[in-house]
């Protein structure tokens, strides 16, 4: 990966997203200050940073709204800033807020949006029908907008975001407002989209949603694209495990003994220290949190308590792969 | 770039979308574009009640204007001399009374139909998913401006019908509502893309809407206004020629025999302020209706007709010489010859001078309006988000 403002083609050039010094500020706040970035075709890739980290900011630069203050960016092989309408046609872009003409029905806002494009009329009607069912909007298609949840909003901003077959997919925070039905159908479709070779580049806080659909992760914090190397050092670092057994005083009792570092996961369980005598461990079925290196030693942990004769009932990472990993980013929030 | 495609009856994914011949650029301009635009608005616009109930106010309010200028104007003009000399001076004064007050109308309800529709759809969050698509800046201004145009277009056809009636107290040519109808429009049109200018510039809804409201208050209302307080600061005393009795002394009886004196008097030079009056949309109106009746041309009753020849007076500016032998004439009638020439006003029209300013205002805001909605913007307006 080559650093720095203003270099040339990076040499393992892909039509997806490829960013290289990105620099933006607005006055004298600088929402982007170095961000490097490939996301590349087929893939899906998550855009993860805390509040105020510069996502939106970025996502519209790729957009072809924002003109950077330096770096280079490439999305669907063109530079929105200097070959914007090039970008733009192969680029579906959905922000975080977004309005709806109230009065107009779900269909002509996607038929407004195909003419946009400029999509012959004769096609657009079987696209914008066909879109309209992917995202199980079918029977609402002739509604006014205004009757449509914040939810099925969202998901004409789906639709209308798809409506050009865009070669390359920002979503800012598409899964916000869904119930868990349409999230389940946001992954399936994102999946979708990346099997058909699509760049889809998608910001969220929802990192449990996200574990299961990114294939690749950046992380954005204060404007800077967190190293690769602290990327490793977070995915490596210590874990969580959610630890279940029949009695949780067994198994707080042999944790203790063995030297297991643990915490309560439940407020009705004392912590293994603390101020004031300890309040009896219940003896029935629970769990503890217990800090674990990696799959290793899971596997150990599980060996050794079946071998001591604690009843395990579950073992798994607490939080997901992303979640860890973000809260492991020592940068600060803004 | 892309991988197997699994094809549906239309293209999806990264089948590479099927790129445009046109791509756009800022002044890029397809008449499908704008009409995209221009749909999208009127869908969203003409959909709500409140259209409807403006509409339906507007015609309240003009009948009823109507009906009153219609009922006085008959108490004030009766028992004038002969039925003719009637009907001559109370059409036009009914119709001039009437274009105006459409006019004050339409002045007072066009800033709203444009001046929130930029800032107004940035606050909403629907101009930048569209800025994005492949319409060009001009053409979302265009389009923006066709339908507000059209909307302004409606209030003037409700008009229409107490227009005609007007016509009806008789006195006008059948072209003047025709013409009025016309030169309305277009100024409509300037306030419009005055108004589009401003909402582009300005980040709130409320602050481009006062200021569209203080360019057609200055259009209408400062500029004579203006033009009255420049009249002494163009008042200087000059010498004159004039035609008159020689030392001011006439026995009262016989002709007098006049002569050529120079004397020093205040001139006031509205040659060069007239424009302040020509600018302004009801004079533009007056003076681009046509005369009502060419062989009567000192109705008095036709507010019209007096603007118009006052304004053209007032472009002429001061004459160099004047007939002050008064008396002579008054003895000798017809057999009078005056020395002065008779003046030859200038009567070429005023309007399309007035329009046409008019019109470079408006096409000052489209300019505006196209220049703040290219992409990628390089600078954000104070507190506002692109999306």
């Amino acid at each position: 990966m080559t650093d720095g403002a203003g270099q040339d083609v990076p040499t393992d050039a892909h039509d997806g997203i490829a960013v290289r010094g990105l620099h933006r500020s607005f006055g004298a706040v600088h929402a982007l200050a170095g961000v490097d970035l490939d996301a590349r075709p087929g893939r899906v890739t998550a855009l993860i940073g805390p509040n105020g980290s510069g996502k939106t900011t970025l996502l519209l630069v790729l957009a072809g709204l924002l003109v950077p203050d330096a770096g280079h960016v490439r999305v669907g092989g063109f530079d929105p800033g200097t070959d914007g309408a090039r970008a733009r046609a192969r680029t579906g872009w959905m922000p975080d807020a977004f309005g709806t003409w109230d009065s107009l029905t779900a269909r002509e806002v996607l038929l407004t949006f195909a003419a946009a494009y400029r999509l012959p009329r004769a096609g657009a009607e079987a696209r914008v029908a066909e879109l309209l069912k992917t995202v199980h909007l079918s029977e609402l298609a002739d509604r006014p907008a205004s009757v449509l949840s914040r939810g099925q909003k969202q998901r004409l901003g789906l639709a209308r975001a798809l409506v050009h077959s865009p070669d390359v997919l920002l979503l800012d925070e598409p899964a916000s407002g869904l119930d868990p039905r349409s999230r389940v159908d946001l992954r399936v479709l994102l999946r979708s989209l990346a099997a058909r070779g699509t760049t889809v580049l998608v910001s969220s806080h929802v990192l449990s949603e996200l574990d299961e659909l990114v294939d690749d992760a950046v992380f954005l914090s204060g404007g800077r694209t967190v190293t690769a190397g602290t990327l490793v050092a977070a995915e490596s670092a210590r874990r969580s495990w959610r630890v279940r057994a029949l009695s949780l005083a067994t198994l707080t009792g042999w944790l203790t003994s063995v030297g297991a570092v643990w915490h309560p996961d439940a407020d009705d369980i004392p912590a293994p220290t603390g101020f004031g005598p300890p309040r009896p461990v219940p003896d029935r079925p629970g769990g503890v949190l217990v800090d674990i290196a990696d799959e290793e030693g899971a596997a150990r942990l599980v060996r050794d308590a079946v071998t001591a004769g604690v009843a395990l009932t579950s073992i798994a990472p607490a939080g997901g792969a992303l979640e860890q990993a973000y809260l492991a980013l020592d940068e600060e929030r803004r | 770039m892309s991988t197997v495609i699994d094809e549906g009856a239309v293209p999806t994914g990264a089948s590479g979308a099927p790129t445009p011949t046109t791509l756009p650029r800022t002044w890029t301009l397809t008449w499908h574009g704008v009409r995209t635009v221009a749909e999208l608005e009127l869908r969203q616009r003409v959909r709500s009640t409140r259209w409807i109930v403006a509409l339906v106010v507007w015609f309240v309010v003009v009948g009823a204007i109507t009906g009153l200028v219609w009922l006085s104007t008959r108490s004030l003009l009766t028992g004038a001399a002969g039925d003719t000399a009637n009907r001559l001076l109370r059409g036009p004064m009914v119709f001039g009374l009437v274009v105006f007050f459409v006019l004050f109308l339409g002045l007072l309800v066009a800033p709203t139909l444009s001046a929130t529709s930029i800032n107004g759809d940035r606050a909403a969050g629907t101009l930048a998913i569209l800025q994005v698509t492949l319409l060009s800046p001009f053409e979302i201004v265009l389009g923006k401006l066709l339908a507000s145009w059209a909307a302004a277009l409606a209030f003037l056809v409700v008009s229409v019908p107490f227009i005609a009636i007007a016509l009806g107290a008789g006195g006008t040519p059948v072209l003047a509502m025709f013409v009025c109808l016309g030169v309305l429009a277009l100024l409509l049109a300037a306030v419009c893309a005055i108004g589009l200018g401003f909402s582009a510039l300005v980040a709130r809804t409320s602050g481009s809407a006062v200021l569209t409201y203080i360019v057609v208050a200055s259009l209408s209302a400062l500029s004579p206004i203006v033009f009255g307080l420049t009249y002494l600061t163009t008042t200087h005393n000059e010498t004159v020629r004039v035609w008159t009795i020689p030392g001011g002394a006439w026995n009262g009886d016989t002709a007098p025999d006049c002569v050529w004196e120079n004397a020093v008097g205040p001139v006031t030079h509205t040659e060069r302020t007239w424009w302040l009056l020509g600018i302004n949309p009801f004079v533009i109106v007056a003076d681009a209706a046509p005369q009502p009746d060419a062989r009567n041309p000192r109705i008095t009753g036709d507010p019209l007709g007096s603007i118009r020849t006052g304004v053209r007076t007032l472009r002429a500016g001061p004459a160099t010489t004047v007939d002050e032998c008064w008396s002579g004439q008054s003895i000798q009638g017809s057999h009078y010859v005056s020395p002065v020439a008779e003046r030859n006003v200038d009567t070429s029209a005023v309007w399309p001078w007035g329009l046409a300013a008019n019109l470079l205002l408006g096409a000052a805001g489209v300019w505006v309006a196209v220049r703040r909605l290219r992409i990628p913007q390089r600078t954000l307006a104070r507190g506002t988000r692109v999306a």
